[in-house]
């Protein structure tokens, strides 16, 4: 690197910080547009019924009624679905759980909307719910009669009540159980967890002059919305076009679609822009949750603690319809015999449709769960073998050349340094931890994981202006969790210009570069990459005209900070931005534009390695790592467990801004506090029992430590921008882990069920467990 | 006119409109009955609002001790009440537990006790403090006392047209008042609660317990407190747990099952009992 | 129209005479009539602390509040809160400290600090996490708010 790096590595707030604190940040129920109608949704009270017919005769004539839609108004090929396309935006034939979205109206006042959706009548003749995987899967009735027929992306297996099913294998794994001196096997239970984010779901849906559709809503896609509209509405994509507003917060529950095809087919129907945003209510009852696992967990090593071999198999609740729960999956296996050398490997599990809300992404994707299992058996595996559970897991960690599941390469491993900081950090085994309070109890807790970045593709471009000043566009939403800034930040380093020159465009499927999704922990590494491909193209460009106009080589020229390219150890040979723009644009070679693309093309499985079946995610993406210690404190009387302190360090390759890098740990973190001990989404028989904000509760100021250590390793991946891989979930997966080794080590009560609520800390305390 | 928004000056005002209107809902602090409103399970054609009424904004001592709290007092001022010393410390501490700062700018003591949920923080501390609730009616006032104004499930002793007025403390009597509320998170409804008070009167002490969250009603039974009285031993502080235990009737829900609740009676009874005793200098 | 009632109220240092059913919320008219959308409708139960404003002085939630009950009254705003000394110190120290990510809890946190530091101006960590776990957040984790917020209220104090 020659000149010192301007904006990368700076903490640079949020570009759009002041809009944000001034209240005049836009998000999806801030817009208006003339003319515009409301939209409302009649949902489904019944958790599996075929749909005989409707009578919208009352709700067509009530005053101020534009336009209903049912099913009958999305045609039966038309179905999406991210990998098995078994979704009609509304129940279409059949409903298939309680609170699924079957008829919507548009009319002048979201009042009157709202009364004509229930004025709609609809005809059912129940089926019988089944409301859980085992339930389904023993189970005649079929949720998706067509499933076989079903479109895929990946060899799902789908058949019956069974979604999917994924395996994989490597070494030979009951060779593996044979040579192992002890092998311990537990079974683990997770809950659903609702997203809250604080931006309930919504969209705004406008037919322009040219009878294309404009579509505004809370996404983290906005090339996803545009795809998943086109066939749920069997329109051409050329025919629709996406944007964005800002997003109130989004944790992978607005990846996938929610509303956006309803308002779409309303907004055509009524031939008026229709707005519709979602209750908190219909928030928690109709978009996605966290999926529920079912973990059963074997691990076999060797006395002296070295790793054998590990057989995980899962049993996943996909809800109604599959959205992203083969990923989930898939993903979830892949993670699941953690970041540790095991050479003997079986992972497998089944994905099994049931009467409920659907299951979906949600940060960590699988991992938290299965690592809620792996890192509470090895400290239990650590407690037998009489090792301190850091050591046993320093002892067995990738290293270096290791590969992880499947074969991988790893490009850069900060894991260990992960580990030793966070243990150094605590005061990890150095004495007596803080004293526990009169009346409770308290201890450290430690686990890690791996999580990737990546996946899929990206694009970039940028442009130099007539002024020299650049214009940055990426196809990435920015979730608030300030990838506009990054992006920025990287575009200007790369370029050697101020940030203030960078002019970042807001995603929009007519002028963006295609960008897969903010989500899976990408947009750093794979925007981020595709941002500096575009910008060493615009180089190469001003590079030509520099040499044109300096008359010498191209490869005697460098960028200098500031906007300019100089003659390398010629400083005052340099022409800027500005002059060499003025030349392309009225002279010669054309305005500068430069572009990047690519996908992330690492195959994720060898198969020299490893043997798959299921696989649906081919090539995966860069591995990020985390550790981190909790102190927690369990009140006696109550069985109330509190994480009083938190040092959580996060391998991110390079933090490309350390106060955002150190924002998602922090609220990685406490969102895994909120999943460990606090949320749970109940059903009450087919119907979810608290969607509300009274009865769902999230952490609050008070459930959150002050005392939470955000602690950034580097490790340069050679893949990543500046070498960054990405921080957003990375965080959160092994903070339930943890927090159940702490309750172990404090009260000596090992759980197997979340959330780790008073209740079953308590029982476990009293003996009592139910 | 028989719809709008109403704002009597005076009580005997407000009770004359709930007689000529019978479907019009009361609004003081609103936060419940807006809320219930916004999820539609609401939707009054009049509402008589109590906010310009003077005499039930005041929180005033009473001669020879004690207070009457204006049904419009808000839970921020109650939380803040530095008056309620001794036992009358047990409410202080209940209205500052009471959701959130927010949320206690505007809810008020008159309107948490006539809705009447029991997972409210005031109906076991008024229990506990030995409290009556006045009620306002076309014919007159009358008192009842806390542990029968609280008659079930949103349920109280107020008849059609009636309305809370005030909520009268007795003289604090010098000891300790406390309230303790376990809850999922902060703000949350008591998954239980107690309240407190313990009295010294010379060598003995005397102890009112209410438990809340376990029941539709504050629960306090007199054979436990008599137990909790006296010089208690740690067998009796077992017994009046076991007492009201039995006695509790909680149910299943989000914030616990009845089983855990019926675990935590005792033990957060102890809890309580063993700090108000330190406290109070009674230690055995 | 016999179904609405006529009121009269201040927002922002402007008085605003407004036509209103009787059960329509301060958020609604606020964000519909007003097109003051700062205010948020996170959850419409008094949960979640986005819709927060100012009612004479006094912080409250704007969906829990009809607008009918509140004539005479004054309502503040973040939109309005930009010459307020406080709101502006916190402001830049929300910036600054990153105590913001998407955004949309801001205004609420904004309100909800400057109430709390007109009771306490110098609040320890507690006092902030006491005085504002009314106002939630799902992206921070809350010790950047925390920070801003005492951060503040050493300028202020300055």
């Amino acid at each position: 690197m020659s000149a010192p790096s301007e904006s990368v590595g700076r903490r640079v707030p949020r570009l759009e910080s002041r809009e944000k604190v001034e209240g005049r940040a836009q998000y999806i129920a801030d817009l208006y547009r003339p003319g515009m109608l409301h939209g409302a949704i009649l949902q489904s009270p019944f958790p599996h019924a075929r749909i005989r017919g409707y009578d919208l005769a009352e709700a067509l004539a009530m005053p101020g009624v534009h336009a209903v839609v049912t099913g009958d108004d999305f045609a039966e090929p038309n179905r999406m679905g991210a990998f098995i396309k078994d979704e009609h935006a509304l129940a279409k034939d059949k409903v298939r759980y309680v609170g699924e979205p079957v008829a919507a109206v548009a009319a002048d006042t979201e009042a009157i909307a709202r009364a004509a959706a229930q004025a709609i009548r609809v005809d059912y003749q129940e089926l019988p719910a089944l409301l859980s995987p085992e339930e389904a899967l023993a189970s005649p009735v079929h949720i998706h009669e067509g499933v076989e027929q079903y479109f895929k992306v990946f060899d799902a297996g789908s058949q019956g009540n069974l979604c999917s099913r994924t395996e994989f294998t490597e070494g030979d794994i009951e060779r593996g159980f044979l040579e192992s001196d002890l092998v311990f096997e537990n079974h683990f239970e997770t809950q659903a967890q609702a997203h809250v984010a604080l931006e309930p779901c919504g969209a705004l849906a406008e037919v322009d002059p040219q009878g294309r559709l404009t579509i505004w809503s809370a996404n983290q896609s906005v090339f996803r919305v545009q795809a998943c509209v086109a066939e749920a509405l069997g329109i051409p994509m050329t025919r629709i076009r996406c944007l964005t507003p800002r997003i109130g917060g989004a944790f992978g529950n607005k990846m996938e679609p929610h509303v956006q095809p309803i308002a779409a087919a309303l907004a055509l129907k009524a031939k008026r822009p229709v707005k519709m945003i979602l209750s908190r209510e219909e928030d928690f009852e109709m978009v996605r949750a966290r999926h529920p696992f079912r973990i059963r967990i074997r691990t076999g090593v060797k006395r002296d603690g070295t790793f054998v071999a590990r057989e995980v198999e899962v049993l996943l609740d996909c809800g109604a319809f599959a959205d992203d729960s083969p990923g989930v999956l898939g993903f979830g296996l892949l993670c699941a015999r953690g970041p540790y050398r095991f050479p003997h490997v079986r992972c497998h599990g089944r994905l099994v449709y049931t009467n409920k809300l659907r299951f979906g992404a949600y940060r960590g994707f699988g991992n938290p769960q299965v690592s809620l299992a792996g890192e509470s058996q090895i400290d239990d595996i650590a407690e037998k073998l009489g090792m301190d559970p850091i050591e046993l897991r320093l002892k067995n960690i990738l290293r270096g050349d290791d590969r992880p599941l499947g074969g991988q390469i790893l490009t850069s491993n900060g894991l260990r340094e992960c580990v030793e900081r966070v243990r150094d950090a605590s005061g990890w085994g150095k004495g007596a931890p803080s004293p526990a309070a009169p009346g409770k109890k308290r201890a450290l807790g430690f686990a890690l994981c791996g999580h990737i970045s990546g996946l899929l593709a990206s694009g970039a471009i940028v442009r130099i202006l007539e002024d020299g000043t650049v214009v940055l566009n990426v196809g990435a939403n920015d979730i608030g969790q300030g990838s506009d800034t990054v992006l920025s930040q990287i575009c200007a380093d790369a370029l050697k210009i101020p940030l203030e020159n960078v002019a970042f465009v807001s995603p929009d499927t007519d002028g963006s570069p295609y960008n897969w999704g903010t989500t899976a922990s990408r947009v750093t590494f794979m925007t981020g990459r595709a941002v500096v491909g575009a910008a060493a193209e615009a180089e190469k460009q001003l590079k030509q005209q520099a040499s044109e106009m300096l008359e010498c080589a191209v490869e005697d020229l460098e960028l200098v900070a500031g906007g300019a390219v100089a003659v390398k150890g010629v400083p005052e040979k340099k022409i800027g931005f500005f002059e060499i723009a003025k030349r392309s644009h009225w002279f010669a070679g054309g305005p500068i534009i430069g572009s990047h693309s690519w996908v992330y093309d690492n195959p994720t499985v060898d198969p020299k390695r490893a043997a798959a079946i299921g696989l649906p995610f081919p090539r995966i993406g860069a591995y990020s790592f985390s550790a981190i210690v909790v102190d927690v404190e369990v009140d006696e009387v109550t069985g109330a467990a509190q994480v009083k302190r938190a040092w959580s360090a996060c391998d991110v390759g390079r933090a490309i801004n350390p106060l955002l890098v150190e924002g998602q740990i922090e609220g990685g973190v406490v969102q895994g506090i909120g999943f460990a001990l606090i949320e749970e989404m109940v059903w009450d028989g087919a119907r979810l029992a608290n969607p509300t904000l009274m009865d769902y509760k999230i952490p609050t100021t008070r459930e959150a430590p002050y005392e939470l250590y955000p602690i950034i390793v580097e490790s340069r991946d050679a893949q990543g921008p500046f070498g960054a891989k990405g921080v957003g979930e990375v965080g959160l997966v092994p903070v339930p882990a943890a927090i159940g080794n702490a309750v172990k080590r404090a009260t000596g009560v090992r759980l197997f069920k979340l959330p780790f609520s008073a209740e079953r800390i308590l029982r476990g305390m009293l003996g009592t467990q139910q | 006119m028989d719809t709008g928004l109403f704002r009597p000056e005076s009580v005997a005002e407000a009770l004359a409109l709930l007689a000529r209107l019978p479907d019009a809902k009361l609004i003081s602090g609103g936060a419940s009955l807006v809320a219930m409103i916004n999820a539609r399970l609401a939707d009054p054609a009049a509402l008589v609002s109590l906010a310009g009424i003077g005499e039930l904004k005041q929180i005033a001592a009473a001669p020879g001790g004690g207070f009457r709290i204006g049904a419009m007092a808000r839970h921020r001022d109650l939380a803040a009440e530095s008056r309620f010393s001794g036992t009358l410390a047990v409410l202080q501490m209940a209205a500052a537990q009471i959701a959130n700062s927010t949320v206690r700018n505007m809810g008020t003591i008159g309107g948490a006790v006539a809705h009447a949920d029991p997972g409210l923080d005031y109906p076991p501390a008024l229990v506990a403090a030995d409290a009556s609730i006045e009620i306002a009616a076309a014919g007159g006032r009358r008192q009842v006392p806390a542990g029968e104004f609280f008659v079930d499930w949103f349920t109280t002793a107020l008849q059609p047209g009636e309305m809370v007025s005030a909520v009268h403390l007795p003289a604090a009597r010098p000891g300790i008042g406390l309230y303790h509320k376990f809850a999922r998170v902060s703000g949350d409804y008591a998954t239980v609660s107690v309240a407190l008070t313990l009295v010294r009167e010379g060598r003995a002490i005397s102890t009112r317990a209410a438990i809340g969250g376990c029941g539709p009603t504050p629960l306090m039974v007199a054979e436990a407190n008599r137990l909790l009285s006296g010089d208690p031993t740690a067998e009796n502080l077992r017994r009046a747990g076991e007492l009201l235990q039995a006695a509790a009737d909680p149910v299943d829900d989000v914030r616990g099952s009845a089983e855990y609740r019926r675990m935590l009676i005792p033990r957060m009874l102890a809890r309580a009992f063993d700090e108000a005793r330190l406290r109070a200098g009674a230690a055995r | 129209m016999s179904d609405t009632l006529h009121v009269t109220i201040k927002v922002n240092d402007r008085s605003v005479a407004l036509d209103v059913p009787l059960t329509e919320t301060l958020l609604t008219s606020l964000r519909d009539r007003l097109q003051l959308t700062g205010a948020k409708r996170g959850c419409n139960q008094g949960v979640c602390g986005a819709c927060t404003v100012m009612l004479d002085g006094v912080a409250v939630r704007a969906c829990l509040s009809l607008t009918a009950n509140c004539e005479g009254q004054s309502v503040l705003t973040i939109e309005g809160a930009g010459a307020d000394r406080a709101i502006a110190a916190l402001q830049d120290a929300f910036i600054e400290a990153g105590a913001l990510q998407c955004g949309f809890c801001t205004p609420g946190q904004l309100i909800a600090a400057r109430a709390l530091l007109e009771q306490n101006p110098d609040p320890s960590v507690e006092d902030v996490q006491k005085g504002m776990s009314g106002n939630l957040c799902r992206c921070t984790g809350y010790n950047k708010i925390i920070d801003a917020v005492r951060t503040a209220a050493g300028k202020l104090q300055a």
